[in-house]
């Protein structure tokens, strides 16, 4: 009973987690259009990809250092019905649902869409509002894929807040080639500070050791190539290249990379 | 097996805890209520459920749902008189296979003098869906001859 009580204060907190994270892209009208114009089988990739992605993070989000597949499943199940449930409720608040019918695709692409930044907020709020300090040794034992897979999700869900929206394209559209390389080299140098330089909490044990070239050789320059395939994956999940030439879709890329890269520079902070 | 079964709860007041503490906790006694609380498998149970009707309705929708061309009907639902004209509130069903946005619809109302028309355009109408709007005409629609259809949409997205 007592074990009950427990977990439904986390669970509590992680409907706080989520509807925090969240309500931003609840709130986006590009967001709704977006659920219901998705091509349907870009939908799935990324909804396969998400709940992969949530079973990795209640990994690292999660305070033990054994991996134990039962728990991490059950927490990432829990996380997406968490987002999936807030957006279903909080969409049909807003009047955003049941404009085409009592019940249709339309309506359940725009929850599913919405239930992932949810339910990554409902995981994180698990740890972040959670009664116990995160761990410190588990922090410095992620691997190098570790890291790149913690950077991957905080890119993910920074960008994925400004992802959806117009103004990416028209950046885009206005930036010339060599505001684009500026813009290039700005992220990457954010990057590069946001870790090592400005002394945010949590990052300090990362590999400093070799100096500054080896930094960026090992964690910035992966850093922002993750974060450039991050952007690329979500403006192609949302159609944003179809039919878009190829400089147009380097230059979406690499404007929608520099959330991403901030993202991931802060992952550690975040998750 | 008794490993495996230590909830989140338990392991965040050990993590709590300072890490001698932590270290010697988990080897010794732990307590039957340390178990996986009926609440975390029924909010896991739910939260499958959502992933498999998402996952479901979508994928299904990807792999057999039809890719035909948006296909839109507009019906006349109802015409009120208001003092700035007939009301004519119509609604647009598209029956294709794709999305359309920015539906242009028309009505065309003949029979008395000169041919009136009247247009709206409809943001989005998903496939199988339905969206409603309205149309304001000078006469009386239900008197003369009205034509009412879709002159062209967008592409969604």
């Amino acid at each position: 009973m007592e074990a009950n009580a427990a977990y439904g204060r986390a669970l509590a907190r992680a409907f706080g987690g989520a509807l925090l994270f969240s309500f931003p892209l609840l709130m986006t009208m590009e967001m709704w259009s977006l659920g219901m114009a998705v091509e349907r089988s870009r939908l799935l990739v990324f909804l396969l990809l998400s709940l992969s992605m949530l079973l990795g993070l209640s990994y690292y989000a999660g305070f033990e250092p054994t991996f134990r597949l039962k728990d991490e499943v059950l927490d990432a199940l829990a996380a997406f019905g968490v987002g999936f449930l807030l957006a279903a409720a909080l969409l049909a608040t807003f009047g955003v649902l049941g404009r085409h019918g009592l019940f249709s695709q339309a309506d359940l692409g725009k929850i599913a869409l919405c239930a992932v930044p949810g339910a990554i907020g409902a995981l994180v709020a698990g740890k972040q509002l959670g009664e116990g300090a995160p761990s410190n040794r588990e922090k410095s034992e992620a691997g190098t894929l570790g890291e790149i897979f913690l950077m991957a999700v905080g890119a993910l869900f920074l960008a994925f807040n400004v992802a959806p929206t117009e103004e990416m394209i028209l950046i885009a559209y206005q930036m010339g080639p060599l505001q684009a390389l500026l813009l290039m080299v700005l992220s990457v140098l954010l990057l590069h500070a946001f870790v090592y330089r400005l002394g945010f909490p949590g990052e300090s044990r990362r590999r400093e050791a070799g100096g500054p070239l080896r930094t960026f050789v090992g964690f910035t320059a992966p850093g922002y190539g993750v974060a450039l395939v991050v952007s690329l994956y979500l403006l192609w999940t949302f159609g944003r290249t179809d039919g878009v030439a190829p400089h147009e879709i380097a230059t979406m890329t690499i404007v929608l990379a520099f959330p991403a890269a901030l993202g991931a520079a802060t992952a550690r902070l975040v998750i | 097996m008794a490993t495996t079964t230590r909830t989140r709860a338990a392991a965040k007041s050990a993590a709590a805890k300072p890490a001698s503490a932590r270290r010697k906790g988990p080897g010794r006694t732990r307590p039957p209520k340390d178990d996986i609380p009926p609440l975390e498998w029924i909010s896991a149970a739910v939260g499958l459920l959502c992933a498999l009707v998402a996952i479901g309705f979508v994928g299904w929708d990807a792999l057999v749902g039809e890719r035909s061309p948006p296909s839109i009907e507009v019906r006349l639902v109802a015409v009120t008189p208001t003092p700035h004209g007939f009301v004519a509130e119509v609604e647009a069903i598209n029956h294709g296979g794709s999305p359309a946005a920015q539906v242009a619809i028309e009505g065309v109302l003949s029979g008395q003098g000169e041919p009136e028309t009247a247009q709206a355009t409809l943001d989005y109408i998903p496939e199988q869906s339905r969206a409603d709007g309205g149309l304001v005409f000078e006469h009386d629609p239900r008197v003369g001859r009205l034509v009412l259809r879709a002159k062209g949409f967008a592409d969604a997205s």
